[in-house]
């Protein structure tokens, strides 16, 4: 596709779908509904991620009267929708997701959303300091997860189809693709990889680190790393694989009311508290445990894959520095 | 700033080898250049990673609450800003007096991160700093770099006319001049929002609340929430909803119920410290919300700001019978 056709392929997406794309406001992108395709951000990882879309902050799963008998309205279906422009970790970190909400309860609410939505990635073109997707398998070209990846690359897009809903949609927008010029597109793809693998600056490395977290529930570092922790969440909502939630009755006192679900926080003081009072991880040093070990080791104990995905927001975002680039070398470090 | 440095890790060497205190909270070089990380020196053999630069933003009084109930001595570093936290802690009686040693280092202002990152290579390594009151040199090993204060320093430092320690047990390093133009208008921001018509105000503030995560890193980090239990996160089941302000929920209206509620509880504590807003992922501007209360206690009640004396009694604490009241 030509670069400068996006704008009219995007506003002509939106005239059939559900359009959620990543958009700005006072410096933050997330990634939001857009009617106008000139609003979408393209060269920036986004501030929050675009899990949002399948797992928002904040779901209605149903309202309820009393007033005459029990009456409940579930909130149900999801539109068709197409989200554009997730980046190759962002993808990750879905099939991260995944399996979380396809366990022994398949969750309704996300899998409505995520069966309806066909899944537009994008390519990087640039590496931020805080990047290392490299380290967990991603590559800023890799489009696993996507439905269509697309790649910029000087004058053109490459368009790559990667699976059935890919097609369904490239057969529905044909008239803004071509297939002149592929072959150098994709030599350009792969050039455009080469160069953006030489640009990391963090050098993380696994070896040996899933072994070692092992075995160190117990060990006095938790309590050194969090010494320093705020405890407030942002490492958790701005990660493309964090999935708490809880679920919140609303009663409005006119006997109606909704129930809710929202996410929740392992590094909030109320996270699993017990109606006893018992607080299965009373202090920092076990909430900030449980955050890394869950990225580093349960995630993978539980489903073999990472709960990392090397995005670093909350590298970037982390009040006091907790740069778990730094506490994956720490691990492998202390004794 | 090497001369701090070096009498910084002097000091913290003596505290903690006399064992007066249980840990030293100080600085660390953050991983990248433009950082600095909070960081617990709990023996001698640690306070070469002590450090001092324009990037020491993160206020660390705050930390003291996590040890209020221990009987443990700490030393901290503070600023001239968040010395301020110290007396409020006092203040609220969060913490005594005797069992923190302050160790106030005269600062010449904080660079903005994202000014320095934009010319500095974030994985360059920080080697030395040199304050030259209208400038500072950055020398890494990527080169040196000039930054002049007043093109790249944090807005709060901007407005600073006072660095000196409203409390301190020890001053370390060579006294530096403020940063801020004498006569500066504090709350130019403030006086900006104030001018938009009532409508035009309301939609900057749904703008950003709407925005809002409720992730708590502006509750958390702030100097003047020292609740043990905070009001807005008390877990009651669904059905006892009634009787707390907010659900989990978000929404335009919650999030305003918990800015408000929280501009409220910080009225006569907030000391400006601006962590509030550095620390927002979103970037809400939470500075000028909590000055705009500021701003009022201080022309309608002629209180100043809080923080500066530990004798003083705090605004919510105190009734005059000649305090304005034509708003009841």
């Amino acid at each position: 596709m030509e670069r400068d056709r996006l704008a009219a392929f995007l506003d002509q997406i939106a005239t059939r779908y559900h359009l959620v794309a990543p958009v700005a406001e006072d410096g933050v992108v997330d990634y939001r509904r857009v009617d106008d395709a000139r609003k979408v951000v393209l060269d920036e990882l986004s501030t929050v991620p675009p899990k949002t879309h399948f797992f928002p902050q904040t779901e209605e799963l149903y309202s309820y009267s009393t007033v005459t008998g029990l009456e409940i309205k579930e909130i149900v279906g999801a539109p068709a929708a197409v989200l554009f422009g997730v980046r190759p970790c962002d993808l990750k970190g879905f099939l991260a997701l995944d399996p979380v909400f396809a366990g022994r309860f398949r969750d309704p609410y996300y899998w409505s959303k995520r069966e309806r939505t066909i899944i537009i990635g994008l390519s990087c073109t640039t590496v931020q300091s805080t990047c290392f997707c490299q380290a967990f398998g991603g590559s800023p070209v890799d489009g696993e997860g996507a439905d269509v990846l697309f790649t910029p690359l000087e004058a053109v897009y490459l368009v790559e189809i990667l699976t059935s809903k890919g097609e369904q949609l490239a057969a529905e927008f044909s008239t803004f693709l071509g297939t002149e010029g592929v072959e150098e597109a994709l030599r350009g793809k792969e050039a455009l990889a080469r160069e953006l693998d030489g640009r990391f600056i963090r050098q993380v490395d696994l070896e040996g680190v899933k072994e070692k977290a092992d075995r160190m529930f117990d060990h006095p570092y938790w309590r050194r790393l969090a010494r320093r922790c705020l405890g407030c969440g942002i490492c958790t909502f701005l990660c493309p694989t964090c999935h708490c939630f809880d679920v919140v009755d609303e009663n409005r006192g006119d006997r109606t009311g909704l129930r809710v679900r929202c996410w929740d926080s392992c590094m909030f003081t109320d996270f699993t508290l017990h109606t006893s009072g018992h607080n299965p991880r009373p202090s920092k040093t076990e909430r900030l445990r449980n955050r890394i070990l869950h990225k580093l080791k349960y995630h993978l104990d539980r489903y073999g894959l990472h709960g990392c995905v090397g995005c670093g927001r909350c590298v970037a975002k982390c009040p006091v520095n907790i740069d778990i680039t730094k506490v994956i070398a720490e691990i492998r470090e202390v004794d | 700033m090497r001369d701090t440095v070096t009498q910084l890790r002097k000091e913290a060497a003596r505290l903690l080898k006399e064992g007066s205190v249980k840990y030293v909270i100080g600085y660390a070089q953050g991983t990248d250049v433009a950082r600095a990380a909070p960081f617990f020196a709990t023996v001698p053999g640690q306070v070469n990673t002590l450090t001092w630069t324009p990037f020491c933003v993160p206020n660390l009084v705050k930390y003291l609450l996590d040890f209020r109930y221990e009987d443990a001595r700490l030393a901290v570093v503070v600023k001239g800003c968040d010395s301020r936290a110290v007396n409020r802690l006092i203040q609220d009686h969060q913490f005594p007096r005797e069992r923190v040693v302050v160790l106030a280092v005269s600062c010449g202002g904080m660079l903005d991160r994202d000014k320095v990152l934009a010319v500095v290579e974030p994985g360059a390594a920080l080697l030395e700093v040199e304050d030259r009151g209208a400038d500072y040199v950055l020398k890494t090993d990527r080169g040196e770099f000039v930054f002049e204060k007043r093109e790249a320093l944090l807005a709060k430092c901007l407005e600073c006319v006072d660095n000196a320690p409203v409390v301190a047990d020890l001053v370390v390093g060579r006294q530096v001049s403020p940063p801020g133009r004498p006569g500066v208008d504090r709350f130019a921001a403030v006086r900006a929002l104030e001018r938009l018509d009532a409508a035009a105000r309301s939609a900057f503030w749904d703008r950003h609340f709407s925005r809002c995560l409720r992730c708590f890193a502006c509750r958390n980090v702030c100097p003047a929430c020292n609740c043990k239990e905070c009001s807005l996160e008390q877990a009651v089941p669904g059905w006892q909803q009634g009787v707390c302000w907010l659900s989990k929920r978000t929404s335009l209206g919650l999030n305003h119920m918990f800015h408000l509620i929280r501009m409220y509880h910080v009225t006569g504590r907030c000391i400006d410290c601006g962590e509030c807003a550095r620390v927002c992922p979103v970037n809400i501007p939470l500075r000028e919300l909590y000055r705009k209360v500021a701003k009022d206690a201080n022309e309608l009640l002629g209180m100043s700001l809080p923080g500066l004396d530990p004798e003083e009694k705090p605004l919510l604490t105190t009734y005059q019978a000649t305090d304005p009241d034509e708003f009841m």
